[in-house]
């Protein structure tokens, strides 16, 4: 479950970025954090209940009637057509994505077949095309795929119908990043926020820590945990994009967001100093190896969802006590059978600077073919009610502001997109999402590939530089 | 066959290109008929193989000059790009690594197997074992192999035999990852044992406080207690420092905190180690008078970390892995063509050796494998070219972190041909590539068939 | 200096004769050893594929050894459960079976054309069949792919299935021609003469005597093809693709997705292996084609 977090946003598109830069933006960047940071201890205060929410609000239908889902949007009949939709998801993703589709497959009379595209969607993608026959929507990663695909003519503009659900139902921000060229293209069906680190309350409670506010203070509680003889932090080091999500997130913080958004878009080198401080943070807690579950090697070889769920299986026998990433986290926390809101909670990334980082991301759906089957879908996943199928199942956070909150199943799940929804657009997009996809984006490559090799090694700050830099300058091309 | 790479392994180029002895007489014509008939029979194969074949290799050949959009001539740009571009120049070098390393070691084993199996009753059922991963798919073996290389040895079956045997020579540490406090008396004294700064006075008891036990280390440990004073014997206790909800009293043995026993402590003076003892269940040593005055060492061998394993997946072994692989489904193929071989040595030749004297590795060395050099030939370079093929297995079992150093030549093309960064024109360079790799067998193959037609 | 006369000849001495005793011994032991550790790797799928989630996360296959009552069928259930993967099967055989027949219906024809029939440049056209056998299949990804999308036929079995053909035929043809060169001419000529067509005697003449070599091709293109991974993840319908492609796509999170792809990855490797097990001869005699004839 990349999901979520393989989106990015566009937040940082020039003009936006300028914009926000001032000190207002900053001031709402700083809201919003509170906000998640309010939200979250009121969860950690324990009022969270999972599951139970479907049940006892009356007014909630259950999850698969569609005769009890609100209709918020209106779709044309397509019965008989044929349509293929990809992403990436898997597993517990896939089953939710497939309600989605189910749901709209029931309301329209269209086959809709999910086709997961594999680790490396680009290439999936790619060979479609090369055959002339793609799926009709994908769910893109990252908005710098979206700019790549459209600059080849390969997505079609979204249609009257679906702009307007977008319009109805979600901020500017969001809508800014489906677009290309001032073509609209993408509906962001799914947003997650990047900056949360969930925790075993139980190890927690053993160990006797308390929940970090600052870096600093993050350092000290990993190594009082570990001094108790857990591994502190779980680190997803085998899928590249966990550790760009570190980084981000200290970069974020301790630079700023106008560095950011400089470095984002190549303005600024990576050998640039804001990045060798971002990065010899990072080694006081990579290059620790009690700190690390597995130690760097065992790090490496962990895949996101093994990270979360030796985080939480097994309780306070679990193999670390921290893990972090964005709010589909649950999806694996739940599966490791784990209950969110009492075994397993989370609180905002540790502000390094002067502010707690938010970075996002969000899967973003886009038409490959022409066709009233593909609009008609995205006109669905812009909608409410298709937030609303997935939004019960968890794992979930959409930026839809008219999406009843009382859909997602647990307190913390609610306040993580709460969060996101009043913070309309003033937060950060993930940063290697909107780079090309050569740099941010593929397995084995670029910003994945070199930070995996700084997790390795993580006394060679300036080796690393050096490599990201040439790396990013291929990729970008300047 | 089983490999999504490969056409069915080519037949031995070598043997099979020793066509049944041709039709004759009258003229070559078989049987008299008109060519238009053969022209019936033919129009299917040739149409499949033209349109499917062989228009792609002149596509590929065509396309490899010219640039990403297909539009602008590029000559030899794109070939000069197969050697120069570090990715794929690491492809290269993993392929070469692959056909130089693969196929002599599935060779090599299935000459020992199909030697050693020859005079075992039971030498077919052995055989079907090691022959059976060809029926299977690379897909298959693939996720067969992502569980045995699994770097956790409690997983991974390769790893945990690893760690097994190497627990045999070096018995793992009681307390692995245990430390003091970096604010108390004991410090590191260099290659992971702790010592303490000030020296034991006998008659007064030491403390010897360590955190970051392993909670399952000590979950049936007993509660610590401090040790008495005994005059004239250093004493002492070993414990772990941290209470449960809290990190209790730094230094001081709280309630509940758990002693640990079997820690080698010992007394050193002047470099020398005078006097050493292991605690007792309740955490508490006691050291003899000779002790007094010398500082304690905790040594290593209380606190290595567990031995972990291999990282077989990682970038470094990567490549010899997915080859380990590789050779579990086609050392069988080997053994069999070895085999059948073998089948085909005469015993009288053996038989006269071995009544010369020569014991069974000089019957070996000198006479079956000289014999066998032929069959050997076939099968090394028939899985030479299926090598060089070679795209699922590492598809599958390489992770994503060392996916790039696990890189060959077909999943380069496979990248470089679709996906971000497309460049067809590199994709068509490598395939044209490849094909001129394996080139010089098919030359072999028409020759043979040549010289035997002329007979 | 020779070896007699190191050696005392003739009648061996106790020593030796114990040592070839301890070296039998030795070596079935050997054998033994390497078999299990041969057979590992299976073992360790199934019963993976035999344990909950959960469990695989935690600990070895190993360990059902201990506790066998670990051992569930959950992960098939899951799997069965889920359509899709009964679907993949069901392709996979789709697009295996027409594959398997067409080349070997259309390896035969050419075959005895190449093998009985007159036509200019025979020998020729034969050595550039044969030349054919080891082009890689990566060649064509890209020429095919747009091939196949003006005909219509990307993204479908048919294309599948085609490209399967075209690839399987220089062995084939190979294999069949050299084995049809051996049918008697008299048996041929015979047919001839009692009025038989060139279509008749080819159906009712060659194909039934070469049995053997077109087993041995079935079983071979039956394999490939059905193992294959490469080729139908571009051009098979991804919407519903065999087996391989739909495991494939699940591979991304290894871990995660570890249950369905043991039993799934051990549900694809049921009809290999028993099409090896039973039909072990002829895949044997394909895979010496020719060479120990």
């Amino acid at each position: 479950m990349r999901t979520a977090t393989r989106t990015s946003f566009r937040a940082a598109r020039a003009s936006r970025g300028r914009r926000r830069a001032g000190d207002g933006a900053g001031a709402r960047r700083g809201a919003l954090a509170l906000a998640v940071a309010g939200a979250l201890a009121l969860t950690a205060a324990g009022c969270g209940d999972s599951g139970g929410d479907k049940d006892k609000s009356g007014d909630k239908p259950a999850p698969g009637r569609s005769d009890l889902i609100t209709h918020t949007v209106q779709l044309p009949k397509l019965n008989g057509q044929k349509l293929k939709v990809t992403a990436v998801w898997t597993g517990v993703e896939q089953k939710s994505f497939t309600k989605v589709l189910d749901e709209f497959a029931k309301r329209t009379g269209a086959e809709v077949a999910y086709v997961p595209s594999g680790d490396d969607m680009a290439a999936f993608i790619g060979s479609k095309v090369a055959g002339g026959d793609p799926p009709d929507v994908a769910m893109l990663q990252q908005p710098g795929a979206l700019r790549e695909f459209a600059g080849k003519g390969w997505l079609k503009p979204l249609s009257e119908e679906a702009r307007a659900q977008l319009k109805k139902n979600f901020p500017q921000g969001w809508q800014d990043l489906g677009s290309a060229d001032g073509k609209q293209y993408g509906v962001y069906f799914k947003a997650s926020n990047k900056s949360l680190v969930w925790y075993n309350t139980k190890i927690f409670t053993a160990a006797g820590v308390k929940v970090p506010a600052t870096w600093p203070e993050f350092l000290r509680t990993a190594q009082a945990v570990a001094d108790f003889g857990v591994s502190p932090v779980s680190v997803g080091g085998a899928d590249g994009w966990t550790l760009t999500d570190w980084f981000e997130n200290v970069y974020l913080s301790q630079a700023g967001p106008e560095k950011y958004d400089q470095l984002a878009q190549h303005k600024i080198k990576w050998t640039d100093p804001s990045v060798k401080d971002a990065l010899t943070t990072l080694g006081q807690l990579f290059g620790k190896k009690e700190l690390l579950a597995g130690g760097q090697e065992g790090a490496l070889q962990a895949q996101f969802p093994t990270s979360v769920t030796q985080t939480f299986s097994g309780g306070e026998k679990a193999k670390a006590a921290m893990v972090f990433e964005g709010d589909f986290a649950a999806a694996n926390i739940t599966a490791a059978k784990a209950k969110i809101g009492t075994d397993a909670k989370v609180f905002p990334f540790p502000a390094v600077g002067g502010r707690p980082p938010v970075v996002t991301g969000g899967d973003v759906g886009v038409a490959l073919k022409d066709g009233q089957a593909a609009q008609a879908l995205l006109t669905f996943l812009a909608s409410t009610d298709a937030a609303g199928i997935w939004a019960r199942e968890g794992g979930f956070i959409s930026a839809n502001k008219n999406l009843d909150l009382a859909s997602y199943p647990d307190d913390v799940q609610r306040s993580i997109a709460k969060a996101l929804v009043s913070a309309g657009d003033s937060f950060r997009f993930d940063m290697s999402d909107q780079a090309p996809a050569a740099f941010g984006g593929k397995p084995g490559q670029g910003e994945w590939k070199q930070l995996q090799d700084f997790l390795r090694n993580p006394a060679d700050v300036e080796g690393t530089q050096q490599r990201l830099e040439s790396d990013a300058a291929k990729a970008f091309k300047n | 066959m089983t490999t999504a790479t490969a056409v069915p392994p080519p037949p031995p180029p070598d043997s099979v290109v020793r066509p049944a002895p041709a039709p004759r007489g009258k003229g070559r014509g078989a049987l008299g008929t008109r060519p238009w008939v053969a022209a019936c029979f033919l129009l299917p194969a040739l149409a499949l193989l033209g349109a499917l074949v062989v228009y792609p290799i002149g596509f590929s050949v065509y396309r490899s000059l010219f640039d990403a959009s297909g539009h602008g001539f590029v000559g030899m740009d794109n070939y000069q790009e197969v050697f120069t571009d570090a990715r794929i120049r690491t492809a290269l070098k993993n392929n070469v690594i692959w056909v130089v390393v693969a196929p002599s070691v599935a060779t090599a084993l299935g000459l020992i197997f199909a030697v050693l199996t020859e005079r075992v009753r039971w030498g077919t059922a052995f055989k079907l074992v090691v022959f059976m991963p060809m029926a299977i798919s690379m897909l298959a073996a693939g996720i067969i192999f992502r569980l045995v290389y699994e770097q956790n040895p409690d997983r991974g079956v390769a790893n945990a035999v690893w760690v097994g045997i190497h627990d045999t020579f070096a018995a793992p540490a009681p307390f692995p990852g245990a430390h003091p406090r970096p604010t108390g008396d004991l410090v590191a004294s260099g290659d992971g044992a702790f010592a303490t700064k000030s020296a034991a006075r006998a008659g007064s008891a030491v403390a010897l406080p360590l955190v970051a036990v392993k909670p399952e280390d000590v979950s049936g440990a007993r509660d610590a207690i401090p040790a008495r004073d005994v005059a004239g014997k250093v004493t002492g206790t070993v414990w772990m420092d941290f209470s449960r909800g809290g990190g209790g009293t730094a230094g001081k043995i709280d309630e509940g905190e758990k002693a640990l026993a079997g820690v080698t402590v010992e007394a050193v003076k002047d470099g020398r180690t005078v006097a050493s003892t292991t605690t007792d269940p309740d955490g508490t040593f006691t050291l003899p008078t000779v002790a007094d005055g010398a500082r304690l060492r905790l040594p290593a061998a209380n606190f290595a970390s567990a031995y972990n394993g291999v990282d077989w997946l990682g970038p470094s072994l990567v490549t010899p892995s997915i080859i380990g692989a590789y050779i579990w489904m086609w050392a069988g193929f080997a053994m069999v063509l070895i085999a059948a071989g073998l089948a085909g040595v005469p015993r009288e030749l053996l038989e006269a050796a071995r009544v010369d004297g020569a014991n069974e590795w000089q019957v070996f060395r000198r006479v079956t494998v000289p014999l066998l050099a032929p069959v050997l030939a076939v099968v090394v370079v028939t899985l030479m070219i299926n090598v060089l093929k070679i795209f699922d297995l590492v598809y599958i079992i390489a992770p994503g972190s060392s996916l790039d150093n696990a890189n060959v030549l077909a999943l380069q093309l496979y990248q470089s041909s679709f996906g971000t960064d497309v460049n067809q024109g590199v994709g068509s360079a490598i395939a044209v590539f490849l094909l001129l790799l394996v080139t010089p067998v098919v030359i072999v193959n028409i020759r043979r068939i040549r010289r035997d037609r002329q007979r | 200096m020779s070896l007699q006369d190191t050696v005392v000849r003739g009648e061996r001495s106790l020593p030796a004769r114990l040592a070839a005793r301890l070296g039998a011994g030795a070596t079935r032991g050997f054998l033994v050893v390497v078999g299990l550790f041969w057979l590992m790797p299976t073992v360790g799928l199934l019963l993976s594929s035999l344990r909950d989630k959960s469990d695989i996360a935690a600990s070895g296959w190993w360990q059902v050894f201990a506790h066998p009552s670990q051992l569930t069928t959950e992960s098939y259930r899951t799997l069965f459960a889920n359509d899709k993967v009964t679907h993949s099967l069901l392709t996979t055989a789709l697009i295996t079976v027409p594959a398997t027949v067409l080349v070997i219906l259309v390896g035969a024809l050419a075959g005895y054309a190449f093998a009985w029939l007159d036509f200019p440049g025979r020998d020729w056209w034969f050595m550039v069949v044969v030349g054919l056998l080891v082009v890689p299949v990566q060649v064509a990804l890209i020429p095919v792919a747009k091939l196949f999308s003006a005909l219509g036929i990307f993204e479908s079995t048919v294309g599948v299935v085609l490209f399967h053909t075209a690839f399987g035929l220089p062995f084939a043809v190979f294999l069949l021609r050299n084995f049809f060169a051996e049918i008697p001419r008299e048996l041929l000529e015979a047919a001839r003469l009692d009025g038989a067509g060139e279509l008749r005697l080819f159906t009712r003449v060659v194909l039934p005597l070469g049995g053997p070599a077109i087993a041995s091709l079935g079983i071979f293109q039956f394999l490939w093809v059905w193992n294959d991974m490469l080729v139908a993840l571009i051009f098979a319908d991804s919407g519903n693709p065999p087996i391989t492609v739909a495991l494939q796509q699940q591979v991304r999170q290894f871990g995660d997705n570890v249950d369905i792809l043991a039993s799934g990855a051990f549900l694809s490797m049921v009809v290999p292996l028993a099409v090896f097990f039973a039909f072990q001869r002829q895949f044997v005699s394909g895979v010496m084609a020719g060479a120990v004839k």
